[in-house]
């Protein structure tokens, strides 16, 4: 069996000073992901999205098999960087999209420069979280964060595997940068944001539970939300097709794929 | 302990109660007025005697219950029922569209100034092929609609839905239930799946079509469940549905009772019709306890047996409520779900009437 995203290409660009690394599979309008506090784990959503567009998965610098980054101070020192790198692929109209410590990534990714951004897709995001809920799957032990993660284990299918060495690394930049549960002036600047933006949450999500979903609605200015059934954190690998379905017809049709245009006829 | 009273709008004209789906055939638009009148009467009755719920269901395509729609009967109720709780129990949620369930079910509860109980049942086998439906897919359908509703009462913003049965883009239902977070849940825990379901979910147990015995180890089942979920179901969130009929003495009522038991609907609608059933049990619809769940759809005996059994109240008020007592120390329920034997005619309305002036306020005691 091959691995998950056995597809995408291995790449690297060079942007700000460091090498970032990156898989890509797919054509059509660029669709730049941003991974959560576990690193770079691509996913059937990935898979599927790549069908009808050019996905580009990023490893954030200071996760994965990146050295340690200390040179990152901020979330907003990180996502300049992240939009370098978008720069040095000559990327000038393209959708974000973002996992937990990517949703926020990517939401000061389109404050920094908003322009060349179509539309936000998040899962799962960190950006505003609740005080006392569940600790993010880095902060725990390693059955524990499986269970944060997915409410269908079985479905993930084969991944590499993580050293602890990488895992206490991915904690490390993760933690220091993700900001507090209520990040007033990030949400303040969240307000800003002009394009229109898909959250999708999971029903069984115990990091970022449904019950925070509404504060997105309120406080950005474009939001659709999405509530996933039966999926926790790891949204995308939970339900593939359900995500990638939703997030398609939002990425192709913007806000009209409120309205459904595929045919309920039954016998023609 | 409280009692509600439960009219199922029965057809009593000329009409088959042995096939499913009954033929219309024999339909007479009058016996359909004056099912339709008597379940009003008996229900304005009911509230002015002091019964603490009425009750309303969803069955199809079958004269005993003339109430495919509970909610549209349950609407009809507004004006006529000034204090009782509206029991709607309830709403074959996975058969239908769970967003429209939310809707009516936040409307009756917005009517009534927050007197609306939810029952959300997953129903028989045959209420599945009533709008094509795959009865196999019945509990994941259940469990997803149960999830669906809930979100739709609770949340304040507009969200969509990627479910495995249901998607939407866009929900934000008008009115809302008046209950605060939501009005009562109850469902239908007969099957230790369910049992585990509504320990789960905190949700209350509602038994019918069952024996008191049955009833008994399924609550125990069920209470265990939710001291493993860490909580313990109020006695108000077990209800027991059983038949009912009080006559001034025993004699009385149990010589009422032989001559109307022959039409009784004690046999459930999907054996009604072999196909239906057989297909519904092979494809695992009754769950890991089939055998307890389809012998309990068709038991059927004399009125003695059903007594012994607590499919019945017979008997005047004083016996009547010796059985009620009974039914509690066995089961520990908390609400009796009465069922009005139709079929009696001009004796239910006496029958209510007794119970509600010679049973309810001792059984209020209790």
């Amino acid at each position: 069996m091959n691995m998950i995203g056995a597809d995408f290409s291995e790449s690297s660009v060079e942007a700000d000073g460091f090498r970032i690394r990156y898989r890509e599979a797919g054509s059509g309008e660029p669709l730049v992901c941003l991974h959560g506090g576990g690193g770079l784990r691509l996913s059937g959503t990935h898979e599927l999205l790549a069908q009808r567009h050019r996905v580009i998965a990023f490893e954030v610098p200071g996760f994965g098999r990146s050295p340690e980054n200390d040179r990152s101070k901020t979330m907003d020192e990180l996502a300049r960087t992240m939009n370098a790198a978008i720069a040095a692929l000559e990327l000038t109209h393209y959708s974000l999209l973002g996992i937990s410590f990517g949703g926020k990534l990517s939401l000061a990714m389109a404050m920094a420069k908003p322009e060349p951004v179509a539309s936000i897709v998040l899962l799962g995001p960190a950006a505003i979280r609740l005080e006392g809920g569940a600790p993010p799957p880095t902060r725990v032990s390693p059955e524990e964060a499986l269970k944060l993660l997915y409410a269908h284990p079985e479905r993930v299918g084969p991944q590499e595997p993580m050293t602890p060495e990488t895992a206490a690394k991915n904690r490390k930049i993760s933690e220091r940068l993700v900001g507090p549960p209520r990040d007033a002036p990030f949400e303040e600047r969240m307000k800003s944001l002009q394009m229109p933006v898909l959250a999708l949450f999971g029903t069984l999500d115990r990091v970022i539970p449904p019950e925070v979903a509404h504060l997105y609605k309120e406080t950005l200015p474009s939001c659709h939300i999405i509530m996933v059934y039966d999926a926790a954190h790891a949204i995308d690998a939970d339900r593939p097709e359900a995500a990638a379905s939703v997030i398609d017809d939002f990425l192709t049709r913007g806000d009209k794929f409120l309205v459904r245009n595929t045919s309920s006829a039954i016998h023609r | 302990m409280k009692a509600s009273l439960f009219c199922t709008t029965r057809y009593d004209g000329p009409a088959s109660h042995t096939v499913w789906p009954a033929p219309g055939d024999t339909y007479s638009k009058e016996w359909a007025e004056l099912a339709m009148q008597r379940t009003l009467d008996q229900f304005k009755l009911g509230d002015e005697l002091g019964f603490d719920w009425v009750t309303v269901a969803e069955h199809h395509f079958a004269p005993f219950s003339m109430t495919p729609n509970p909610m549209v009967m349950a609407a009809a109720l507004v004006g006529v029922v000034k204090k009782a709780k509206i029991a709607v129990l309830g709403p074959d949620i996975p058969i239908l569209d769970p967003v429209r369930v939310a809707e009516e079910m936040a409307m009756i509860d917005a009517l009534t100034g927050g007197r609306m109980i939810a029952g959300l049942m997953r129903g028989s086998a045959n209420e599945y092929v009533t709008y094509n439906i795959n009865p196999t897919e019945s509990r994941e359908r259940f469990d997803e609609a149960f999830q669906l509703i809930r979100m739709c009462w609770t949340e304040t913003q507009p969200f969509g839905w990627q479910g495995r049965f249901y998607e939407y883009r866009t929900i934000s239902i008008w009115p809302r239930p008046v209950q605060k977070p939501m009005p009562p849940i109850y469902m239908s825990t007969a099957s230790p799946e369910a049992g585990e379901f509504a320990a789960r979910h905190r949700l209350g147990a509602g038994f019918a079509f069952t024996t008191v015995q049955q009833a008994a180890k399924a609550a125990q089942y069920y209470r265990a469940q939710c001291s493993a979920y860490g909580w313990q179901p109020d006695p108000e969130q077990i209800i027991y549905r059983l038949a009912m009929h009080v006559a001034p003495t025993d004699e009385e009522a149990f010589e009422d009772m032989q001559a109307a038991a022959g039409g009784l609907p004690s046999i459930g609608l999907s054996f009604r019709n072999k196909a239906v059933e057989q297909a519904a049990a092979e494809g695992g619809y009754y769950g890991r306890d089939i055998e307890g769940q389809r012998a309990r759809l068709q038991s059927r005996g004399a009125v003695i047996d059903r007594i012994e059994k607590g499919q019945i109240l017979v008997g005047s008020p004083d016996t009547v409520l010796k059985q009620i007592k009974r039914i509690r120390d066995e089961l520990g329920c908390g609400v009796l779900d009465l069922a009005v034997a139709s079929q009696l005619g001009d004796k239910v309305p006496r029958a209510i009437e007794l119970f509600g002036r010679k049973v309810l306020p001792r059984m209020h005691e209790l």
